[in-house]
């Protein structure tokens, strides 16, 4: 008995020691059941990206026509000088954004990612926009700084760049805003 | 609108999302290159990217391409979707365009990264065929992490499908002394086993049992070479170096019950049964889950019977069936529970982020009975592999869900937009008709004129005000009054005096007349312009009035094509996360039946060996009566 109880457990164990190469029948038949619904998978992610594609522009046509849609950008350039946390959008006058930023999205910011923090319509004709940036500047310190632009919105959609920059020379951040055409 | 960034990262695109696919490559993600983002949108995907949330990025990527906003990124957006397509798990995708990109206008290194990435992930996903051609496609070398992975995944695909001597003559050429170095002769033992050559094997796993471990990885495959080399010693009746080989194992880790299991019979098997209960008795306080642990339950007994501890060995078989059928009773209501199906979204649900993505990987199970079952399932690719498909699955579920509601809105939206621009139309018309544009250009062109002549004959008195026009006409009418004309004193007086009026209205009129002539010009360019702006402004409502109703049907035709498109898109949805279920289902259940089936068999042979001690005790007791 105690020969056939070790030739047993022998077998299991070494078979048991190498599992992560070893593939038994089972094993192939659940891996074949497993391609095929992650092939079913695939075309269903494929098909629901391009469904929301579809419903990502049906969207913005219908919220933000072209003729007066204007897009907000946040970017940063190197960043050296400041760590952003926040930034309140003000247009004529009225608060339209206030976004706070996750230590995430602030590093993808960093990393060149660049965030559309505001969609909006507006009429043709001069507009004022004043965008206050909220974060820590040199030193860890509390920095807040504004930055205003006017600028005129003609027909056709306006992308407009609100853009975070290190000015070296006064070790300080510097914020642009930038009409894209 | 091109500006320039000195900010970070991506030789090309591509190879930061390949970097970032890589975990083991991920040190090289704070490569410096400049990168020069053109379109907002390319730096929108980027940001999305960057986040991890593929889904998010990939779908901006695929708009901003339909509306060609990426025209100078056009090559980058490429491969960028691909890698998006490859971090999100949608490989076959990912292939497709790689297979298109990578043929000629990519450098060999991001080629033979890419081929390599996609070689993993298919044999992650059971893709040996693609996987293996895959790897067949790298032309050159690959950074020397990468290259050992490669190879180790060659040698594993070589060994899966029998092809051990050639498994074995790729992983022999292995350089270095690295825990890679140490993984490749573990592997090369196996197939030396598999192959027959048992004694080569012995060689070499006696000498990864005796490697001194740097970190834990390498004493834990210290500790499998060890056990898997005592077991073959044990079946080749080699006891004794059997018991030193499993002796090396240590006696806290994954390996350390079935090691001391091992012991315990090298010492039955060379009949020091009192020995053999040393290590049997060390296990018995250990989880029962554990077969080596069951199996020392039948063990022990086995051995006090040896040792005439009858009695002893009676109790023990009893605390062995009555275990293993607490034991079998958890095993069935933890069976009940995967069955509903719940378990799956428990997996889920201690991992909240919204984030999907091939390496996302299910570290522990969630706290409950199950868990100490179904730990080892995750080691296994296809249930893993499996929770990653059914938890993008709960993710699209969730998306279509968010975009059913939105659409609901949206078709209201424009519903409301519709009634109000039918309810405007008439008054705009009304307004339309009444204002005659074509009468006010005329106008303006005889005022044009007019004013011309007046300018051309100086005729000061056209530009008099009513009050100074009517002053001039009294002071005329005045000159002909006939009593003016007699010749007395008192009428030359008065002549005199009209005389001198009229000089002076005149005098001012003509002096005013430059400066009224000015204004009036001014006055009718400003009138001409506004007339052109307001022809311009008719053109547009003219054509707003013409497309209007197109646009108004072609966004219906969209918004309510788009909302059963939804409706059939979730319905399958569910029906692959039922398919998906179904499959985890059966992976657990089938491994906690196997679980069962080995406690049955226990169980029986425990009857078995308790009724055989009865048995022979009846038999001892007739005996003496």
């Amino acid at each position: 008995m105690t020969k056939t109880i070790i030739a047993l457990i022998g077998a299991a164990t070494l078979a048991f020691s190498m599992a992560t190469l070893a593939q038994d029948n089972d094993e192939a038949e659940s891996r074949d059941e497993f391609r095929s619904i992650d092939q079913d998978v695939q075309t269903l992610k494929k098909e629901v990206l391009d469904l929301n594609r579809d419903l990502f522009l049906l969207e913005e046509e219908l919220l933000f026509p072209a003729n007066s849609q204007v897009a907000f950008f946040i970017s940063m350039d190197v960043g050296e000088y400041f760590e952003l946390d926040a930034v309140n959008i003000k247009i004529d006058g009225k608060e339209v954004a206030n976004y706070l930023y996750t230590a995430r999205e602030a590093d993808a910011l960093i990393r060149g990612g660049v965030h559309r923090v505001h969609m909006a319509n507006l009429k043709t004709g001069d507009h004022e926009l004043v965008a206050i940036f909220t974060g820590k500047g040199p030193h860890i310190r509390d920095y807040r700084r504004g930055a205003t632009l006017n600028f005129n919105k003609g027909i056709g959609a306006k992308y407009v760049e609100l853009e975070i920059t290190d000015r070296v020379k006064k070790q300080q951040p510097e914020f642009v805003i930038k009409e894209w055409e | 609108m091109p500006r320039s960034r000195s900010i970070v990262s991506s030789i090309r695109s591509l190879l930061v999302v390949l970097v970032l696919v890589a975990p083991a490559a991920y040190a090289a993600k704070d490569d410096k290159d400049p990168i020069v983002v053109q379109d907002p949108q390319y730096g929108e995907v980027l940001y999305y990217f960057y986040q991890e949330d593929y889904f998010p990025a990939i779908v901006r990527l695929l708009a901003a391409q339909e509306q060609q906003q990426l025209d100078d990124h056009a090559e980058d957006a490429e491969l960028l979707l691909g890698g998006l397509y490859l971090s999100y798990g949608h490989h076959l995708e990912a292939a497709k365009i790689f297979e298109q990109m990578l043929a000629d206008n990519v450098s060999v290194e991001i080629r033979d990264r890419t081929w390599f990435f996609l070689a993993k992930i298919w044999y992650q996903r059971g893709y040996y065929e693609k996987s293996e051609q895959a790897l067949g496609f790298i032309s050159g070398e690959l950074p020397k992490n990468l290259q050992r992975e490669a190879t180790m995944l060659r040698g594993q695909m070589l060994i899966d499908s029998g092809e051990y001597d050639r498994a074995i003559a790729l992983l022999q050429n292995w350089e270095g002394k690295t825990e890679w170095a140490s993984y490749a002769k573990f592997n090369i033992g196996v197939a030396l086993v598999r192959s027959g050559r048992v004694e080569e094997a012995q060689q070499l796993l006696n000498d990864l049992g005796n490697l001194d471990p740097f970190n834990e990885e390498l004493a834990s495959l210290r500790d499998k070479a060890n056990l898997a080399l005592g077991y073959a010693l044990l079946q080749d009746g080699q006891t004794m170096a059997a018991k030193t080989s499993l002796q090396r194992v240590r006696l806290e880790g994954p390996f350390s019950n079935k090691a001391l299991l091992g012991v315990g019979w090298a010492d039955a098997e060379i009949g020091d049964y009192r020995r053999a209960l040393v290590p049997w008795m060390e296990l018995r306080g250990r989880d029962l889950l554990d077969s080596a642990v069951q199996e020392s339950m039948l063990a022990i007994p086995f051995a006090m019977a040896k040792l005439d501890s009858i009695s002893q060995a009676a109790d023990h078989y009893l605390n062995a069936i009555e275990a293993f059928y607490e034991e079998a009773n958890r095993l069935d209501q933890t069976i009940a529970h995967i069955e509903s199906g719940e378990l799956f979204d428990e997996f889920l649900s201690i991992d909240p982020s919204d984030s999907t993505g091939w390496y996302w990987k299910l570290e522990q199970l969630p706290e409950g009975p199950e868990a100490r079952y179904l730990l080892h399932l995750l080691a296994r690719h296809e249930f893993q592999e499996g929770l990653k498909n059914y938890r993008d699955l709960n993710y699209l579920h969730r998306n279509l869900d968010r975009w059913q509601g939105s659409v609901d809105v949206y078709a209201n939206m424009l519903e409301t937009r519709k009634q109000a621009y039918e309810e405007r139309l008439p008054k705009v018309e009304d307004a339309l008709a009444r204002a005659d544009l074509d009468d006010m250009v005329n106008q303006k062109l005889q005022f044009d004129s007019t004013l011309n002549n007046i300018e051309n004959s100086h005729d000061w008195l056209a530009l008099s005000t009513r009050s100074e026009f009517e002053m001039w006409g009294e002071i005329s009418g005045l000159e002909n009054t006939p009593a003016l004309r007699a010749d007395m004193p008192e009428a030359a007086e008065v002549r005199d005096k009209i005389h001198l009026l009229k000089g002076v209205l005149q005098w001012q009129l003509e002096r005013d007349f430059n400066d009224r002539l000015w204004r009036i010009r001014r006055d009718l360019n400003d009138a001409g312009e506004a007339l052109v702006a307001t022809q311009r402004s008719r053109r547009q409502i003219d054509e707003t009035m013409r497309n209007e109703p197109l646009r108004f049907e072609e966004l219906s035709n969209r918004v309510y094509g788009l909302a059963p498109r939804i409706e059939g898109m979730k319905m399958r949805v569910d029906d692959a996360l039922a398919n998906q279920r179904a499959f985890l289902r059966s992976i657990a259940v089938g491994e906690l039946q196997a679980q069962k089936q080995r406690l049955d068999i226990y169980t029986v042979q425990a009857r078995f060996a308790l009724a055989a001690i009865y048995d022979v005790a009846a038999r001892e007791g007739e005996a003496t009566e």
